[in-house]
């Protein structure tokens, strides 16, 4: 089957399973209910000194309700997948989809709510207003610039932990397989030089990541559509009007002023990563074959990557990762996400930096003990990732001075094992016993 | 760097930096669209009045060689006020990197003390009235605004 006949394939069951579950996710009583007069409790009139509680002292309903473990998955459907601005209903099946993901391998309730709106601004305010719900907020699917503008401000604004996956999740991802393959080909990271092909929200996000890891701003070539960024592009003004974040990046990387097309920006280099466009024939073999001493090429488009991994590793690529999990080294956001959120929720954090983002990365990328060229990022198979990721996150808001609540970082391991455990547990109890009905079972 | 009178070598970075002042106005305001043959006209421009000293001046920053901003400046008449002479910022860019690094504020402290040696008491600057990056820095400069210019299409071009 190729690839177009899987994805029509797949397509097609998506729908006739959407068609008969009607939705993900559910909400299901936490509390035991064994008579209606347990409502009292759960209910008025006992609820109204919980209330009060609350009212006293606002941090208490990270305690006295579910907020400490909930995630709004705020988009407004400009941005979806690959393909564009379908709006939030049509969003909706997506973050669902997040929301599952959240859920099974980080313990994690997370809510869709795709949002209608018409300006910035409007976005802002109303995921403003509902800071007071969730204990973190993860952005998704908005289309750029406007997700540095909401990503920046919310953070600035809120006391809760803000995250846009496809810049945040995507820039950690690829710093933790970035790590391991300059350790598989012994160079260090503040000698290398990096380009990042597409200048849109996952590499902007990379770029100012590996700064915060110790990499050189200098050493990172940036590219886009109209070739290399550099401050004496004629663009640069308008880009200082429309995207500051891709021109303040144009004025401090590329410290060489190297000036020209994409192909220029791979000569010599000693990583690409290359999140641009879905188009096996987009990267060429004679770029890679330009680079530095055992090259390093992310090729990162979805479905497919910019070039395919035999055809970079025949152009002399040493270590190639995709998107894809049918070829080695799948660098994938859901390695990431699920056990951030898991250890900020845990520490009940004001926020999330590039601190905490940088330890992330380092410890998925210890997760691997042997790195080899064909292995630099752990899988979604490897559970025991989640609540060690979630540890060290969790710690590191502690140290950070971010978090509301302090453990040390056994303690926070086993919080998140014990939180995403129970809840596999427990998901697994409505499948065994048939209340969930399997796929398989849909005629 | 030094803020020195341009000379005729300054004129292709200077020509390059008007190009992209209009080109910015252009992105604020369909009604500064440039023209196609902006770069013989600016170099002709230039080459003509590069030396009119009585009614212009023209001010580079140059760093090493490399010119880094620019600066005209018109000296005009006020037959019906006083005082009887104004200096007008015609044009003022400062290319991309060279940023918030203060250069246009040394610049117009440079203009400011050539503006006392000619005993020219008031400063004014001219720019589209959508290009709020000029508005800031000249409002942070402590200017307000003189005088308005209204404009519209009469025939729409395209």
């Amino acid at each position: 089957m190729d690839q177009q006949e899987r994805t029509k394939m797949l397509g097609d069951l998506s729908v006739k399973l959407a068609r008969f579950y009607k939705g993900k996710i559910n909400s299901i009583p936490n509390v035991p209910i064994k008579k209606l007069s347990d409502f009292s409790v759960w209910y008025t009139p006992g609820i109204a000194k919980v209330s009060l509680d609350i009212a006293a002292n606002k941090d208490e309903s990270f305690e006295l309700t579910g907020r400490w473990n909930s995630v709004a998955i705020l988009t407004d459907g400009t941005r979806v997948l690959g393909l564009g601005n379908v709006g939030p209903e049509a969003a909706m099946p997506v973050m669902e989809g997040k929301a599952l993901i959240f859920n099974y391998l980080g313990g994690v309730n997370a809510v869709p709510i795709p949002i209608r709106i018409s300006s910035q601004e409007e976005f802002f305010k109303v995921a403003s207003a509902l800071e007071s719900a969730f204990g973190g907020f993860n952005l998704e699917d908005i289309e750029s610039p406007k997700c540095f503008f909401l990503l920046e401000s919310l953070q600035k604004a809120l006391s809760i932990p803000v995250w846009h996956d496809d810049q945040l999740g995507t820039a950690s991802v690829i710093l933790a397989g970035l790590v391991n393959s300059l350790k598989i080909v012994g160079k260090k990271r503040e000698d290398v030089t990096i380009a990042l092909v597409g200048s849109g929200a996952a590499n902007i996000a990379t770029a100012h990541l590996l700064e915060a890891a110790g990499f050189k701003s200098g050493n990172i070539i940036m590219v886009d559509s109209k070739g290399i960024l550099q401050p004496e592009r004629e663009d640069m003004d308008q880009l200082m009007l429309t995207n500051p974040w891709k021109y303040k990046l144009a004025m401090r990387t590329n410290s060489q002023r190297i000036k020209g097309g994409i192909e220029k920006a791979f000569k010599g280099v000693d990583a690409v990563i290359s999140a641009s466009r879905s188009d096996p024939n987009f990267m060429k073999q004679d770029w890679i074959r330009t680079m530095g001493k055992d090259p390093i090429v992310f090729a990162l488009a979805n479905p497919s990557p910019e070039i395919w991994p035999e055809k970079a590793i025949e152009a002399g690529a040493k270590i190639v990762a995709t998107g894809r999990s049918d070829f080695p080294n799948q660098i994938n956001n859901s390695l990431i996400f699920p056990a951030v959120f898991r250890g900020v929720l845990d520490a009940r954090s004001k926020g999330v930096n590039f601190k905490v983002m940088v330890t992330a990365s380092e410890e998925v990328a210890a997760y691997v003990e042997n790195p080899t060229a064909d292995h630099i990022v752990p899988s979604m198979q490897d559970l025991d990732l989640f609540p060690k990721v979630a540890a060290a996150v969790a710690y590191t808001t502690v140290q950070e001075k971010l978090a509301r609540k302090t453990d040390s970082r056994q303690g926070f391991y086993r919080t998140a094992k014990e939180i995403i455990d129970t809840n596999r547990q427990r998901y697994s109890k409505l499948l065994d016993s048939g209340m969930i009905k399997g796929a398989d079972e849909i005629g | 760097m030094v803020v020195r009178a341009a000379k005729e070598q300054d004129i292709p970075a200077i020509v390059d930096m008007l190009k992209r002042l209009k080109r910015l106005n252009q992105e604020f305001d369909t009604h500064f669209s440039i023209s196609k043959e902006i770069e013989k006209n600016a170099t002709e421009y230039l080459n003509k009045n590069l030396n009119d000293h009585e009614n212009k001046l023209f001010l580079v920053a140059d760093n090493g060689g490399k010119v880094q901003a620019f600066m005209e400046i018109l000296f005009r008449k006020r037959i019906y006020y006083s005082p009887s002479q104004e200096a007008r910022i015609m044009e003022f860019y400062v290319m991309p990197e060279y940023r918030m690094l203060g250069l246009g504020k040394k610049m117009m402290n440079e203009l400011i003390k050539e503006l006392r040696k000619k005993k020219i008491t008031l400063i004014s600057s001219e720019f589209p009235s959508s290009n709020m990056i000029a508005r800031n820095f000249y409002e942070k400069a402590e200017f307000r605004q003189l005088i308005s210019i209204y404009g519209k299409w009469i025939d729409r071009q395209n």
